[in-house]
């Protein structure tokens, strides 16, 4: 089994593009993983599709190792493996039914046999491999069967782009029935992902939204001239007036950097004084994110350093001068916000609350695909 | 002209007043705000009157233009009316008659310009140039010191209250001296009666906010020990000096500063604490949620300082001061106020909203340098649907408040009501 080499050439691309920051967003970097993996799937010679799964984890390990702190990138080799998978058990039950008695999918004899290595069979093979019908017609170990299935991958990696193009779209789609007339809602920061949501409410309902500017990184600045462009009205506001705000306000609608697997989230620094403040005003907390940020780990947040730390020039710059000599300045990125803060999650798969996320990572990802970093 | 002539007139004239009313507080009740902004970014030193005219045909032309059916704005322009406009700093002209005191309107234009700022040190520089107006004030003939200073005094005090409203420190310090106004004895001699006020107002500031600093530090002093880690927002002028004190006795204490904009007044304390040699952390407001997840453990007590104490036992003070205490307690964290007696307001505020101020965003200090100024907004566009609001104060509930520090004892937030009993009122 071997990768082509122009497609190991994107990989270690990409991972020195993670590891230098230069990719920017969890979605971007989804789209990156996928593009490079689309790559490596069509170019990779492999003859049984064990190989085939060895490779892409061992890619997605590369590319975890080398940006930790981007989990869409493991999320979306994850996706990937339980696609390959899926397609090749599918393609595997059709063909051990046309060539004996009915097997179903899970029968202990299927099992053994995907996990053999190469036998040499008794059945003819026939010459057209690149056909879908032919396959059917084949030993599911062979060589030309595993090469066959190429079509029916490249297929299911390129629904994961849909889906992950698509993503703002479908996430926007329920915006008109969360966000009623003449109501208040807070974000804060900029996620792109709430900047839709709301636009797309935009045009069924009138409402106000009240942006928070979030230091140190300012971005809702952005988002509150983003939104006003698109009509809505807006009010930016400092980070520190969200306690006295909170009770006029009715939702709280955040953006999430990650979602774990315990129903809790990694989202932008600041999320956790407006999940806590919105919690003692009983104000109900939204969070609108993709399904490409679910995460099956759910241990991260034990780590001080998952929060990834930036800039701390941006906090106290350099021309404070005297004063840095003494004083140690933190900015951490993220902020980790445990399961009973958030009410809903908004994904472009429907509505989840926190207590069945563990359910949506067993139906998109394999067990066995958690820990990416194997043997 | 016949009856029924006269009053289909009459009705005509009552018809055109009436318009004439709605027309004129429609506008000012939908311009309010953007009038006084346009006022602001244009031209600071205009008066309010100026902008006036040139802001409401904008403002009415914005407001037609988006299709809101509304007559005041949409409902988040409503909500915040109360608040009314951010003001521009005042120009020192008033249609009054008396001339204000030079004293007074170098003080009003060093507080709208967030100059001096606390309340604390607000009401010391008000005392201070109201004792200047006391020693320059003659009484005119035919009427007594006791009676005729307090009108003289009036619109002083309203030029101030127009640069910034009122401190509730100010207040009971103005309330005060009216009183020892009214109590001068009729027959003194106009210099031996300015004299004693003056004494007077010395002698409040000595005692209610001096001395009563000093007591506060000696008593939160015994609550820091050695090798203990404090935590505190922005700037309170008392707990600088309770950090100082603890530092002074030879504790090795360390503190964390939480700071946040637009005064960013955390780091001035920031610079005072590392002259004085006191190892510190500095950090922004919203990162405070995930420091204190990982080290609750580090922090021993958490000191804020308060603008107003009132009589439910919640404590007004710096926007971003409810944050913390909600955050400390969440840890489980004592949160500890250092609050003056003077600072005892009897009017019980629901939450942040009910009483605030608005800070006009022109004045504060700049973002980073490390920001494109391209990326910001730093004021409003006319005619757009963006609105940039500083409210500058929150309020803390009791539940969020361990203990409060005053110079009459360590005394749990409950008990704040007792506090002119135990001043002996």
């Amino acid at each position: 089994m071997s990768a082509g080499p122009s497609s190991l050439k994107h990989v270690e691309s990409l991972a020195n593009r993670l590891r230098r920051r230069q990719v920017c967003g969890s979605r971007q970097a989804a789209l990156e993983t996928l593009f490079v993996l689309q790559k490596v799937v069509s170019e990779a010679r492999f003859s049984h599709i064990e190989e085939l799964l060895d490779l892409v984890k061992s890619i997605g390990a590369r590319l975890v190792k080398a940006q930790p702190k981007e989990h869409s990138v493991g999320n979306t080799v994850r996706k990937a493996l339980h696609h390959i998978r899926e397609e090749y058990n599918t393609a595997a039950a059709q063909n051990s039914k046309t060539k004996g008695p009915p097997q179903t999918g899970f029968s202990i004899s299927n099992f053994l046999l995907t996990g053999q290595p190469k036998k040499h069979s008794s059945h003819p093979k026939s010459p057209a491999v690149e056909k879908l019908p032919s396959v059917d017609r084949m030993d599911a170990n062979s060589e030309d069967f595993a090469e066959g299935l190429k079509p029916l991958l490249m297929d299911a990696m390129q629904d994961i782009v849909d889906e992950l193009e698509t993503v703002y779209d479908n996430v926007s789609k329920t915006a008109k029935d969360h966000i009623h007339s003449d109501e208040i809602i807070l974000t804060i920061g900029k996620s792109r992902t709430v900047e839709a949501f709301l636009k797309s409410a935009a045009h069924h309902r009138k409402f106000t939204v009240i942006v928070a500017e979030s230091g140190p990184s300012y971005t809702g600045h952005d988002m509150a001239r983003n939104l006003s462009a698109a009509g809505i009205s807006t009010f930016l506001v400092p980070d520190s007036s969200l306690h006295a705000i909170m009770s006029r306000v009715n939702k709280v609608i955040l953006g999430a950097h990650a979602i774990l697997a315990n129903g809790g989230m990694f989202a932008m620094t600041g999320s956790l004084l407006a999940a806590t403040a919105a919690r003692v005003h009983s104000t109900p907390v939204v969070v609108c994110a993709g399904q490409f940020k679910l995460t099956p780990l759910w241990n991260l947040y034990h780590e001080y350093g998952a929060l990834d730390f930036t800039d701390p020039s941006r906090v106290l710059g350099f021309d404070e001068g005297k004063l840095l000599e003494n004083v140690e300045v933190l900015n951490p990125y993220y902020d980790y916000v445990n399961p009973e803060l958030v009410h809903v999650y908004i994904t472009n798969d429907g509505d989840h609350p926190p207590s069945s996320v563990y359910r949506l990572i067993k139906e998109t990802y394999d067990d066995e695909d958690h820990e990416l970093q194997t043997r | 002209m016949t009856r029924a002539e006269r009053r289909e007139l009459q009705e005509k004239q009552r018809a055109a007043k009436k318009e004439k009313e709605a027309a004129a507080p429609a506008g000012d009740g939908a311009g309010g705000k953007g009038k006084a902004k346009a006022g602001a970014s244009s031209a600071k030193a205009t008066t309010s009157q100026n902008a006036q005219p040139s802001g409401t045909p904008s403002k009415d032309a914005g407001r037609d233009a988006p299709g809101s059916q509304d007559p005041d704005g949409p409902r988040g322009q409503r909500i915040f009316s109360h608040f009314g406009s951010q003001k521009p700093p005042s120009s020192g002209k008033t249609p009054s008659s008396d001339p204000i005191h030079p004293a007074v309107i170098r003080l009003g234009l060093q507080f709208s310009e967030f100059k001096i700022v606390g309340a604390n040190a607000r009401c010391i520089a008000t005392l201070t140039a109201l004792r200047n107006v006391i020693q320059d004030y003659s009484t005119p003939a035919n009427t007594t010191l006791s009676r005729h200073l307090e009108k003289h005094l009036g619109p002083q005090i309203t030029h101030l209250v127009s640069a910034r409203p009122m401190a509730v420190t100010m207040g009971n310090a103005i309330r005060q001296l009216k009183k020892y106004i009214s109590e001068c004895d009729i027959d003194l001699p106009d210099k031996d009666a300015k004299d004693l006020l003056c004494d007077k107002i010395d002698t409040y500031i000595r005692d209610r906010i001096v001395l009563a600093d000093q007591v506060i530090v000696e008593n939160a002093v015994k609550k820091i020990n050695d090798g203990d880690t404090v935590l505190t927002y922005a700037r309170s002028s008392a707990v600088q000096k309770i950090l100082l004190g603890a530092h002074g006795e030879g504790k090795n204490i360390s503190v964390v500063v939480v700071d946040s904009r637009p005064l960013l007044e955390g780091k001035n304390l920031l610079s005072v604490l590392t002259n004085a040699g006191i190892p510190c952390t500095y950090m922004l407001l919203p990162s405070l949620g995930s420091y204190l997840s990982s080290h609750s453990g580090n922090i021993s007590s958490v000191l804020l300082g308060a603008h107003s104490i009132h009589a439910d036992g919640a404590v007004f003070s710096r926007s971003g001061t409810a944050l913390v205490a909600m955050m400390a307690r969440t840890h489980t964290i004592p949160v500890l106020v250092a609050c003056e007696t003077y600072k005892f307001s009897e009017a019980v505020v629901l939450d942040g909203f009910t009483k605030n101020e608005l800070g006009d965003l022109s004045v504060f200090p700049p973002y980073p340098s490390v920001i494109p100024n391209s990326k910001l907004l730093r004021e409003r566009s006319p005619n757009s649907k963006l609105e940039l609001f500083n409210p500058l104060y929150d309020l803390t509930s009791a539940k969020d408040i361990t203990a409060v520090v005053t110079e009459v004892g360590i005394i749990p937030a409950s008990s704040i009501s007792l506090i002119p009993l135990a001043l002996g009122r």
